[in-house]
């Protein structure tokens, strides 16, 4: 429609789209904003050759890649989500969010419901078919798609070929970061001192020990300060949180006092599930430490 | 005195530990020693994963020709001069001891460690049949006189503390009262000794047993196992089927493995390998030696999707660093075997109906999966019986429903939009509603879902 | 591994577990270290069934023959592993093992060409035909029951000296 009113000739245009592979279609001109700074002006095909270039000095380029939100970061912590976003478009990806993504499923297979664990992933693999990268900011959901889903999907090998593939393309956040964008030699800004919490499906399952560690490190003017036992389980475990709430409140508790010890006045992590099980043992001792995603730390030093 | 199941009452177990606050320091300080001893003991093993790889080939092959092994061994410890009997359940096993016991107009028993034997409720057996039977690992020694059970496999009486000990020796032994283990540790060996040497019979298990040669192998420390199993003039050994190795070549991958996995030490001070009674020009050894091999459900379970918890050896380490038994402790699990492996070895042994809520009982951290000798996958086991909690329908019927809903939310955008926006919309009735253990720990749903702000 | 280096290694970690050790040039001089180990009236139990037995017997003017009555056991035992600081007891030949079990002090002399490198080393010999009874002993009895704190000397012996010919 907008091609055809084009045509006509007589009528200018202001085009505010969020999908920039839409404007390069339609646009003779285009200004691209982030929050609210021009980072580029100029003709599509500009913009086009701009990828190129970057594409042709090692870096990421315009890389699409599939943003897998979760759950709880959607209706939780929207924040950790646009910081994420923020943090892939700095670092050149054009994140892409499959609008009808829901849930990877991981409560009901935690808890032994099988069934249901294969439809959400089903409709996972579903909305983020294909070959781009997925990134996510959370351990667990990139662990859960990585180790136990093509177990689901153990009798039927279209969906097992797919749960595999989707299982290599996935990325925890900092796992994209560190070794596709490099983000740990950017130069990052940070501010105060930070601690951080090692969560168990991130650390035992997927793997991802040093990554974490190298971002925090890398913000100049941030001071990092390691906790005791940062690998010990917060608690949270889904839905052990909600089936065994006393001993949970309990691990919480426990946490809560390493990271006061630590004398920081932020800690961090990977996985939202975690940060927020810390983040209620902390309030209900009265601790002011910020609890903050590592997305929204990184992104805040852009 | 027998020792009923409370496994159906685990939640409530551990409310009632969160608040004993002796026991939650108790478990607090054992957290941290196995913590620092573990590290310790494994810097002196040059490569770890291939002994434990090793360690668990050769458990999974005892398991896929378990049948062989166990034929191999009786046919082995016959030959050696025992006498082998196999019992299925643990009232035979119970009623075989007693037995052989009572032939023997045997009044006074002294007891090493053995988990199988408070798995079969051996002692009120015996208790019951008039006889003493007295505990002389230190520790079992301990919450007998308490009338307690054991809360860790390697060291019964975790939760007490020195000056709970203490008093329990000044008030039962008419000693005087002290704290210091050292002496209460001497207070312990005279007490014993003259149990030793009286003894009748001498009652053990075994840490392995070893086909080929139908060989029993025990690891201890004290030196109460070696009194039990060379002083009295009988012996009478019970163990699980599947504490099989398949000849004692294999037995030192195990001898490196177990005893840094359990305690941080090197090895054990004694490691005895017994090998029949008393023969002809020996001067050591039991007269009579007979070995009781319980199945128990073992043939069952080895045939299932949980068989791999067969392969455990009892070391322990699981429980050491699991975050739930170490601030609960042993109690709470209700039954011989707490912990990640007991999580597992409980349900399946006693069964669905009296265990499930022990299947939930972890945050599936993948600690133990970590510190494993043998390689047992528990979070993966602890998932297979979860399922089958749900399956055969010992779930939560409020659970079931929210579970039920969930699928649908998961697999259609509209109604999992739908059910963001009510779940902000209601979150002071979803807190209200008895939510509030786990609602009440969550903040509230953002005022606009991040799908709404996303590129 | 050699000889020297073997017997070092084993000693080293017999120390380590909490075992008194004594490494002597040759069996002309176990007079002098039993002197300096056992109490001159201690009731002692020896066996007197080996050669190195039957030379150090007549040092204990209070022998006793009932390993339950002694203090202090002193006798040759089987052998050693270097890997875990261990002695091997075995019942072959009649050897009471429970007499280094019983008395509260286990004196164990073991000769240098006896030791094994590693605990496989020992077991690929005696796995097809093991005897009796055969024990590792590594250093003196021990518990950690009572709040994990370790205390030496519960069943079995209190103290453990080692004697290498």
């Amino acid at each position: 429609m907008i091609r055809t009113i084009k045509e006509q000739g007589d009528t200018a245009i202001l085009l505010v789209e969020q999908d920039v592979r839409t404007t390069l279609t339609v646009a003779d001109r285009m200004h691209v904003l982030d929050n609210g700074k021009v980072v580029f002006l100029g003709t599509p095909q500009d913009r086009r050759a701009r990828g190129h270039q970057e594409n042709s000095h090692g870096s990421v380029g315009t890389m699409r890649v599939l943003l897998f939100g979760t759950c709880l970061v959607d209706t939780f912590f929207p924040e950790a989500g646009e910081a994420t976003v923020r943090l892939l478009r700095r670092f050149g990806a054009e994140p892409v969010f499959p609008r009808g993504q829901t849930c990877c499923g991981q409560p009901a297979f935690n808890a032994g419901y099988e069934a249901q664990a294969r439809a959400a992933a089903e409709h996972f693999l579903w909305e983020f078919d294909g070959d781009d990268p997925i990134v996510t900011p959370s351990g667990s959901c990139a662990a859960m798609v990585k180790h136990h889903y093509p177990g689901l999907f153990r009798d039927d090998p279209k969906l097992f070929a797919k749960a595999r593939r989707a299982g290599e393309r996935i990325f925890e956040l900092t796992q994209y970061l560190v070794h596709v964008a490099k983000a740990h030699e950017a130069g990052l800004r940070g501010k105060g001192s930070v601690t951080y919490h090692a969560s168990c499906h991130l650390l035992q399952t997927l793997g991802v020990r040093e990554e974490p560690l190298m971002l925090l490190a890398s913000l100049n003017g941030a001071t990092f300060l390691p906790m005791p036992d940062a690998d010990r389980c917060c608690g949270f475990g889904g839905t052990f949180m909600a089936k065994l709430p006393e001993i949970s409140l309990a691990l919480a508790d426990e946490k809560a006092a390493s990271i006061e010890a630590t004398g920081a006045d932020t800690v961090t992590g990977c996985d939202s599930g975690c940060l927020m099980n810390i983040a209620d043992a902390m309030r209900r001792r009265g601790t002011k430490i910020r609890v903050a995603h590592i997305a929204q730390l990184l992104a805040e030093g852009l | 005195m027998s020792h009923e199941q409370t496994s159906l009452a685990f939640r409530e177990n551990t409310v009632r530990a969160l608040e004993d606050s002796a026991l939650r320091a108790a478990m607090k300080q054992a957290a941290d020693t196995f913590g620092t001893k573990r590290a310790d003991a494994f810097a002196t093993v040059a490569d770890l994963e291939a002994l434990r790889d090793r360690a668990s080939a050769i458990r999974e092959d005892v398991l896929a020709n378990l049948p062989m092994y166990v034929d191999r061994f009786v046919t082995a410890a016959t030959r050696a001069g025992a006498v082998v009997h196999r019992a299925d359940d643990a009232a035979t096993a119970r009623e075989i001891i007693r037995k052989i016991l009572a032939d023997r107009g045997a009044r006074r028993i002294v007891k090493g460690k053995s988990m199988v034997s408070e798995e079969v409720d051996l002692n009120s057996r015996l208790e019951d049949a008039g006889m003493e039977v007295v505990e002389t690992d230190l520790g079992e020694y301990i919450i007998q006189m308490e009338g307690e059970t054991p809360s860790h496999i390697i060291v019964p009486a975790i939760h007490k503390n020195r000056t709970q000990v203490g008093r329990l020796f000044a008030d039962r032994l008419g000693v005087p009262y002290s704290d210091d283990p050292q002496v209460l540790t001497k207070i312990a060996r005279k007490a014993l000794r003259e149990k030793f040497l009286s003894a009748d019979a001498g009652i053990s298990g075994a840490n392995f047993a070893a086909a080929a040669t139908g060989s029993l192998v025990l690891l201890t420390n004290e030196g109460n196992g070696r009194m039990v199993t060379t002083v009295p003039k009988l012996h009478v050994a019970i163990l699980s089927i599947e504490k099989m190795l398949p000849s004692l070549a294999d037995l030192p991958a195990f001898l490196r493995l177990l005893p840094r996995s359990a305690t941080g030490q090197t090895i054990t001070s004694y490691v005895s390998v017994i090998t029949g009674p008393r023969k002809a020009g020996d001067a050591t050894g039991a007269k009579e030696l007979h070995i009781v091999l319980l199945d128990n459900g073992r043939t069952e379970i080895l045939a299932g999707e949980s068989r791999d918890i067969l392969k455990c050896i009892r070391c322990g380490a699981c429980m050491n660093v699991c975050p739930v038994y170490r601030t609960v402790g042993g109690h709470a699990y209700g039954w011989t075997y707490p912990g990640p492996m007991g999580m597992v070895l409980t349900t399946l042994l006693t069964g669905m109906r009296k265990s499930h809520p022990l299947v939930d009982a972890s945050t599936l951290c993948g600690a133990c999966v970590g510190v494993c000798p043998v390689r047992v996958p528990l979070s993966d086991l602890i998932l297979g019986l979860r399922r089958r909690k749900v399956r055969e329908g010992f779930a939560d019927p409020r659970e079931r429903r929210g579970m039920k809903a969930f699928g649908k939310a998961a697999a259609s955008p509209a109604l999992f939009a739908l059910g963001q926006r009510l779940a902000g919309a209601f979150w002071p009735l979803v807190r209200a509603l008895g939510g509030k253990d786990v609602a009440g720990r969550m903040p509230p749903p953002a005022k606009v879902p991040f799908r709404r702000k996303a590129p | 591994m050699n000889g020297a280096d073997l017997a070092a290694r084993f000693l080293e970690n017999a120390a380590k577990a909490a075992a008194g050790t004594h490494l002597l040039s040759g069996p002309e001089k176990l007079r002098e270290a039993l002197a300096g180990i056992v109490p001159p009236d201690a009731a002692v139990y020896c066996p007197g069934a080996t050669e190195i037995e039957r030379a150090v017997a007549g040092l204990f003017p209070n022998r006793v023959a009932d390993y339950a009555d002694a203090a202090v056991t002193v006798e040759e035992v089987f052998g050693a592993v270097a890997e875990t600081g261990s002695l091997v007891c075995a019942s072959e030949g009649g050897r009471a093992v429970q007499a280094g079990l019983l008395p509260s002090h286990h004196v164990a002399i073991v000769r240098r060409g006896k030791i094994f490198a590693t605990l496989d080393g020992l077991f690929s010999v005696v796995a097809s035909a093991p005897p009796t009874n055969l024990t590792l002993v590594t250093g003196p009895s021990r518990t950690a029951d009572i709040e994990l704190t370790l205390a030496i000397g519960v069943h079995g012996p209190e103290k453990l000296d080692i004697i290498l010919v």
